[in-house]
């Protein structure tokens, strides 16, 4: 009797996890090793495949297009993550307060957060365009020639940059106010107790007890960015010339506009491969810091 | 916001630094909604004028009579809500049993379904498509949800919290005689309500504002949720023709977000604070 | 008659045994406290009879019926545990129908019994509120009419007083004694609190290291401990044990040798002792008292003075190291560090033989 009950528990395990099981294993681990595959493969959309190798891969290698891509994608991530952390920081220590005004500018901070990306372009491309942005009409009172951010191959990748940042700040400001909440407060008044300045209270006090956070953020940040898509091709389309294609763009152009899914395949997990490394190595760096302190 | 929010003032350095970053977010905000209220032709004369009267209507009225987007918003809200109700069933139903039911393999499952976190989108979803296309899903609604059921997080984060809820609950419920959906039902589920709402507002935001995945699923107009619509009308329309009307769209397609927003705050907050402390 | 009763009962968690052929019997409306420090197997017990865990062997019978392999809310028991599991999210109402709606029975007699439970436990203004608003007193009173209305055949209570401060688990205590009078059902409760044991229950089954180490009425344990864990588990301050041999002669009654040489008339029957062997010699506080030096059974240096009002707890040294506990009257003079004589009432000493084993005076005598 006994060991009935065992079987019946069995049982319902499956039936209750089951559902989830078999869609992940369908949607997510099938379509995962079929990229695998894919990649090894010259293929359309229409099915023709032939077994290549690693030729995509060493495609990929000379290919400059892609090597722009690559290019453009860490250039982004580096004109993004870093500003975007520090002010999301600097905003959330302003922003730490229980005031009603606080919460008022939090609520600003985070607003664009919750804005799809079309949107997102939509409205910087209006502020952006040199004919009739916002941008130029500032620039036209103050009496400057409005300078071409959608189009000129120097501007189009900082324009990316402060759309997304305008875009992403909330979350990481949302995250470091969550951190500075979980500080203790008797730090601060033992620190105050010892006339320390709010600079040093800065240094030795909250930025050490946001350490977590910041990893968080950081790592979040540049596994988002290096994966960069919607902005680059509704405001620039990749251009000019390539100027701001990223890779995900790459992939798209490649599969959805040269129908070459094999290639593409490739590229994408070279991506995958890189977001992958580059986070397990920030999280190796850091943890492995914090084991020497 | 308790004892550790700091109570001094800020320099004023900080004050003006802080209010010219709210400018910066605001005006976008404000000069899309000022937009929104001009004539096309007016704004086709000078964009400038949308800090001026008049304003009107005009562009909100086109968008309920005769253009798409109302139909891209019901697809939105179908596909979201879907994604949402799926989610949240799913992913009680699994973390249900990854917490508290015994089956050959469950630790083993579970770190697998966690090693689905590391894999990002585009990794799986150009052979998603090929597939996808094979069993004839694209432009449908069941096209659009599914992919959005697949939540490992999801999983995760209902596990853990039916983890924390004491085990003497299931153990009374059982003495009083409850079954095994009984116990599920009237007793644990109604206690991961706040997680609930939290997983809920989550996927609803990102399933509203998804993509990638519908912009290459969707491919006919009368499937386009919001945010592919918009694009493309953004890309159709030569640059500063119907300005006005398409920032109305935008303003139209982000109300409902917003009122979502608005609404569940808290839980977004709270969200935040648990992922930060992990 | 029998209502429950555990045969042969054995559970191991993987290599670890922890209940090792515990058996009992219980009468119908008996109350019955398991006691013992953690780890001793108890709770463990408690839940094999309640079916939240399953003995690897053994059978569980409750009236004549087993009912071990049923589920547990098929076992006519009702439980109340130590953090109460009061279903949060629920009234106080709705935790107490909760069972006899899953039991399916009618509406009308759900509220019936839910109205009569809550006037006995006069919680009858807080049906609906939820948990969460009553403070823990009031909570505890919820988990005991959430197993009242089910009117069970057995009552379990597992440390039903422990989350409670010191004033309201004395109350509670007095509510426990009142409200088992009015079930018509044996309780046991598992608790490691020896006076909530002592004052509630009829028998006392006292646990440790996987086994039952006695069972008895609260007063038997007491002056009559099965072995030398018993004797020292049981009463407050714990009863000094003290090495002794037995001194040959000829009486019904042993005589032994402390380890510092004086001599101590017991009124153990010499006769179940064993000739030789190692021997120790059980002493309440109450049956040592000090007397001046040179005077009583032994000597000893007072090491602790304890003074609690009524009476006072002397803790001296005997000359060969050993410790004893002695009681004096509440305005005792003694002094740390004063030498004083101890007399010992050798008609209430308990003897332990090598194997722990009790040996007492003449019940008669």
């Amino acid at each position: 009797m006994t060991r009935s009950r065992g079987k019946a528990g069995h049982l319902s395990g499956y039936a209750f996890a089951g559902p989830f099981l078999l869609l992940y294993a369908t949607i997510l681990v099938y379509p995962l090793l079929l990229g695998i595959w894919l990649s090894f493969q010259r293929a359309d959309l229409f099915g023709a495949r032939t077994w290549v190798g690693f030729d995509n891969y060493a495609r990929l290698l000379t290919d400059p297009t892609f090597h722009q891509s690559v290019l453009n994608t860490f250039v982004l991530a580096l004109l993004i993550v870093p500003p975007l952390t520090v002010i999301a920081l600097l905003l959330a220590l302003a922003l730490n307060r229980a005031t009603r005004t606080a919460a008022v500018f939090r609520g600003i901070f985070f607003s664009s957060s919750v804005l799809s990306v079309t949107i997102v372009t939509l409205i910087w491309r209006f502020i952006l365009t040199p004919d009739a942005g916002l941008v130029a009409e500032i620039s036209q009172v103050l009496g400057r020639e409005p300078l071409p951010f959608l189009s000129h191959p120097d501007l189009t990748i900082p324009s990316l940059a402060i759309t997304t940042i305008w875009w992403s700040l909330g979350f990481p400001i949302m995250l470091f106010l969550a951190g500075l909440q979980q500080v203790p407060p008797d730090i601060y008044e033992a620190a105050a107790l010892d006339r320390s300045s709010r600079w040093s209270t800065f240094w030795r006090i909250t930025l050490p007890s946001l350490r977590r956070t910041l990893v968080l953020v950081i790592m979040l940040q540049t596994a988002a960015q290096l994966q960069l898509f919607g902005q680059a091709q509704l405001l620039t389309a990749g251009g000019p010339s390539g100027a701001s294609r990223t890779m995900v763009l790459f992939i798209y152009e490649v599969v959805f506009g040269r129908w070459d899914l094999g290639y593409g395949a490739a590229a994408a997990e070279i991506l995958f491969l890189l977001v992958l490394g580059i986070t397990l190595a920030q999280y190796w760096a850091i943890t492995r810091r914090e084991a020497e302190r | 916001m308790s004892a550790a929010v700091s109570r001094n003032r800020l320099p004023i350095a900080a004050t003006a630094g802080l209010l010219l970053g709210a400018a910066i977010m605001v005006t976008p905000l404000v000069w899309t909604l000022l937009l929104s209220f001009k004539s096309n032709a007016e704004l086709m004369r000078d964009s400038a004028t949308a800090f001026s009267a008049p304003y009107t209507l005009e562009n909100y009225r086109s968008i309920l009579v005769g253009s798409s987007v109302s139909r891209w918003l019901l697809n939105s809200l179908i596909v979201s809500l879907g994604t949402t109700a799926g989610v949240l069933i799913l992913c009680s139903l699994a973390g249900y049993a990854f917490a508290r039911l015994d089956f050959p393999f469950r630790r083993t499952l579970f770190v697998f379904v966690l090693l689905g976190l590391a894999v990002p989108e585009q990794a799986v979803i150009l052979p998603r498509h090929q597939f996808f296309a094979l069993l004839g899903l694209h432009n449908s609604y069941p096209g659009l949800i599914l992919p959005g059921l697949v939540a490992p997080f999801g999983v995760f984060f209902m596990t853990q919290y039916f983890r924390a809820i004491p085990r003497d609950l299931d153990e009374a419920a059982m003495l009083d005689g409850a079954s095994r959906f009984t116990l599920f039902w009237k007793v644990l589920l109604p206690l991961t309500i706040p997680a609930q709402a939290t997983l809920g507002v989550f996927t609803f935001l990102g399933s509203w504002n998804d993509y990638w995945w519908p912009l290459i699923s969707a491919t006919t107009s009368d499937r386009f949720t919001l945010t592919v619509g918009l694009a493309s009308a953004q890309m159709n329309y030569a640059q500063t023709s119907g300005l006005g009307f398409l920032m109305a769209q935008a303003v139209f397609a982000s109300i409902p977000i917003l009122i979502v927003y608005i609404i569940f705050q808290k839980q977004i907050v709270r969200a935040m604070a648990g992922t930060a402390v992990r | 008659m029998l209502s429950l009763e555990l045969d042969r009962i054995r559970k191991a968690y993987g290599d670890t045994l922890v209940l090792d052929d515990v058996s009992l019997g219980m009468d119908a409306r008996e109350f019955i406290a398991f006691l013992g420090p953690s780890g001793s197997g108890k709770s463990t017990l408690l839940r094999i009879i309640a079916g939240l865990e399953t003995a690897d062997s053994g059978e569980v019978r409750l009236d004549g019926q087993r009912i071990d392999h049923l589920h547990p809310g098929d076992r006519n028991v009702a439980m109340v545990f130590q953090h109460y599991a009061l279903y949060p999210h629920m009234t106080v109402r709705e935790n107490m129908a909760f069972g006899l709606r899953n039991a399916r029975v009618p509406k009308g007699e759900i509220d019936e019994r839910i109205a009569q439970a809550a006037k006995v436990l006069e919680i009858e203004d807080q049906l609906d509120k939820k948990p969460g608003q009553m403070s823990g007193g009031q909570r505890q009173r919820v988990a005991i009419g959430r197993a009242i209305v089910k009117q069970p055949r057995l009552f379990l209570l597992d440390e039903p007083l422990s989350n409670l401060d010191a004033a309201l688990r004395t109350r509670t205590r007095v509510e426990l004694a009142q409200l088992r009078q009015r079930v018509d059902a044996g309780v046991i409760m598992v608790t490691h609190d020896q006076a909530e044991a002592m004052t509630l229950a009829d028998r006392i089954v006292i646990m440790n290291d996987r086994r039952i180490q006695q069972i008895g009425a609260p007063m038997e344990i007491y002056t009559r401990p099965a072995n030398a864990f018993v004797a020292g588990f049981v009463g407050s301050p714990a009863m000094t044990l003290v090495k002794a041999a037995l001194e040959p002669g000829e009486g019904p009654f042993a005589r032994v040798r402390l380890g510092d040489g004086a001599q101590v008339e017991t009124r153990v029957s010499r006769a179940g002792l064993p000739v030789d062997g190692p021997l120790r010699l059980g002493l309440r506080p109450e049956s040592v008292r000090p007397a001046a030096a040179g005077t009583g059974t032994t000597e000893a240096e007072v090491l602790l003075v304890e003074r609690l009002g009524d009476r006072t707890l002397v803790y001296a040294r005997l000359a060969n190291g050993e410790e004893v506990t002695a009681q004096d009257e509440g305005n005792s003079r003694i002094r740390m560090g004063d030498r004083i004589g101890l007399a010992v009432d050798g008609k209430a000493a308990h003897l332990f033989d090598a194997d722990g084993t009790g040996h007492h005076a003449e019940a008669a005598a």
